[in-house]
């Protein structure tokens, strides 16, 4: 695959089809963790984190354990129906990992988390990315399919702390008694998805 | 490259014979194990040493997970009973009988608490008040206090009931221009204390049903006192020189000390002894206020 073509993919998944903007994908911690910028970009960091590795372990068992092992018994996709239940285990064992590591040499932002790290595991985003890597042609090569979920978390990263920056805006703002909470919190999501759709049409 | 990956159900019911779903067992089987494995690797290079008394505390809980001590679970609270930011009885549902067994495993006694409730440090009643000049401004304690010369006396209460209008509880009434607290009604929330423009409601533990307070906050030597207040504290130190364990004078005026709160009948030969009327007795059974009180509601 050229460099060019792998840039497309970047840019395709991180600002055009915006996981969360676009596609509507993870919104649960996109609202949930918006709350402080700082906050936000370790959110970002870990779902990046998760999602990248998830869709290179999930291609992986696709490519190297689920095919093979049922075109030996002369179907390829035999065993796909296993697909489900291998990508949430491998999402649910990453979200695991991250979980310590960020207990051990992250503390503080462990507890800011609190519930929401957890939930990374059933983050539909990253579930997401790891099914339109195996649904897509264009993804069935490992460079694509990796740049694929990296971009996608990148994507993530950067809504979700363009949120948090808003809110803490809005936080001072004179916000109608009605508004107020989630709202102007939804309303917001809203303009800034129509805002990411100007980036229709930047692919080709 | 690989053909797209779309499952047709039919296909997938033909495909489901005995070989394949032992297959699939031995496939998932085999990830199981290897994230296992690296899990439980993980675990061990990442372990967070965590002191072992937060899982002994977090068992002794209720584990009812309510919120009710403000923490977001019985283990968060256990966590913050360990650290020292939670008292051991702050367990609302398990009560004396889990705080005493927190308070074994940290090795610390159960401290007896009283309940803070406020008293009003100035006992001069609207007449007793000197220098008073007429005020037609806006009637609040805040508005009376910028203004400055509403009464003789810029430590004493001003009236205005300030403190009254914050309690969310009706627990405080104005009888003859000074507030009056209805304890039963009293939280102790300090939502009064807090309104107070010359900060002359004071939190006190209550050890006793009626507990003795020095009714002024006047800092002044006495002669200036007495031109501003029929019942002010001059400053005289007599109940220092008798019960120097409970009293203390710091600027001009006397202080009660709680830590050494005395048996009714020294404090009795105190009071007595007292040249200025200013220690009263704040509580609950109070005849004449029960009586303005009454009167009032009627």
């Amino acid at each position: 695959m050229s460099i060019g073509a792998l840039i497309g993919v970047f840019i395709g998944a991180a600002l055009i089809n915006n996981f969360v903007l676009s596609n509507f994908l993870g919104i649960c911690p996109f609202l949930g963790v918006s709350r402080k910028i700082d906050m936000a970009f370790g959110m970002g960091c870990a779902v990046t984190f998760v999602m990248t590795v998830s869709g290179v372990v999930t291609w992986l068992i696709v490519h190297a354990i689920l095919t093979p092992i049922g075109a030996a018994m002369g179907n390829p996709e035999a065993l796909y129906f296993l697909k489900y239940a291998a990508f949430i285990m491998v999402i649910a064992s990453m979200v695991q990992l991250v979980e310590m590591y960020l207990r051990k040499f992250f503390p503080s932002l462990y507890t800011a988390f609190g519930v929401f790290l957890p939930l990374i595991t059933t983050n539909c985003a990253i579930l997401g990315a790891c099914l339109l890597i195996d649904m897509k042609p264009e993804y069935s090569n490992l460079l694509s399919a990796t740049v694929f979920a990296f971009a996608g978390g990148v994507g993530f990263m950067l809504a979700i702390t363009i949120m948090a920056g808003i809110r803490e805006h809005i936080r001072f703002s004179d916000v109608p008694r009605c508004l107020q909470g989630a709202g102007i919190t939804l309303l917001t999501a809203a303009i800034l998805a129509l805002a990411f759709m100007g980036f229709t049409g930047m692919g080709k | 490259m690989l053909a797209m990956a779309s499952i047709d159900p039919s296909s997938m019911l033909a495909a489901l014979d005995g070989t394949t779903l032992l297959l699939a067992a031995a496939v998932l089987f085999g990830l199981t194990l290897l994230f296992a494995t690296v899990l439980g690797i993980a675990k061990e290079k990442l372990r967070v040493e965590e002191d072992p008394r937060i899982g002994q505390v977090t068992e002794v809980l209720p584990s009812a997970n309510c919120g009710g001590c403000g923490f977001a679970g019985c283990a968060d609270f256990a966590k913050a009973v360990v650290e020292k930011r939670a008292a051991c009885s702050g367990c609302p549902v398990g009560g004396s009988k889990v705080a005493d067994r927190i308070a074994a495993i940290l090795g610390i006694e159960v401290v007896q608490t009283f309940p803070y409730r406020p008293v009003v440090h100035c006992g001069a009643k609207s007449y007793q008040r000197k220098g008073s000049v007429s005020y037609d401004g806006v009637q609040s304690c805040v508005e009376a206090n910028v203004v400055g010369v509403t009464q003789g006396c810029v430590y004493g209460c001003l009236g205005f009931g300030d403190c009254m209008a914050s309690c969310n509880y009706d627990a405080i009434r104005m009888v003859d221009g000074l507030p009056v607290f209805d304890y039963d009604k009293c939280t102790g929330c300090g939502a009064c204390v807090r309104a107070c423009p010359r900060n002359i409601i004071e939190q006190i533990p209550f050890r006793e049903d009626r507990m003795l307070v020095i009714a002024c906050s006047n800092k002044e030597p006495g002669k200036l006192v007495k031109q501003v207040c029929e019942v002010g504290c001059i400053g005289c130190k007599m109940c220092q020189r008798m019960l120097a364990d409970m009293f203390e004078v710091k600027n001009n005026l006397a202080f009660v000390k709680y830590d050494g709160y005395a048996a009714e009948e020294e404090r009795e030969k105190v009071i007595a002894k007292c040249p200025a009327e200013v220690m009263v007795y704040f509580g609950k059974p109070k005849p004449e206020y029960a009586e303005a009180l009454t009167q009032e509601n009627a």
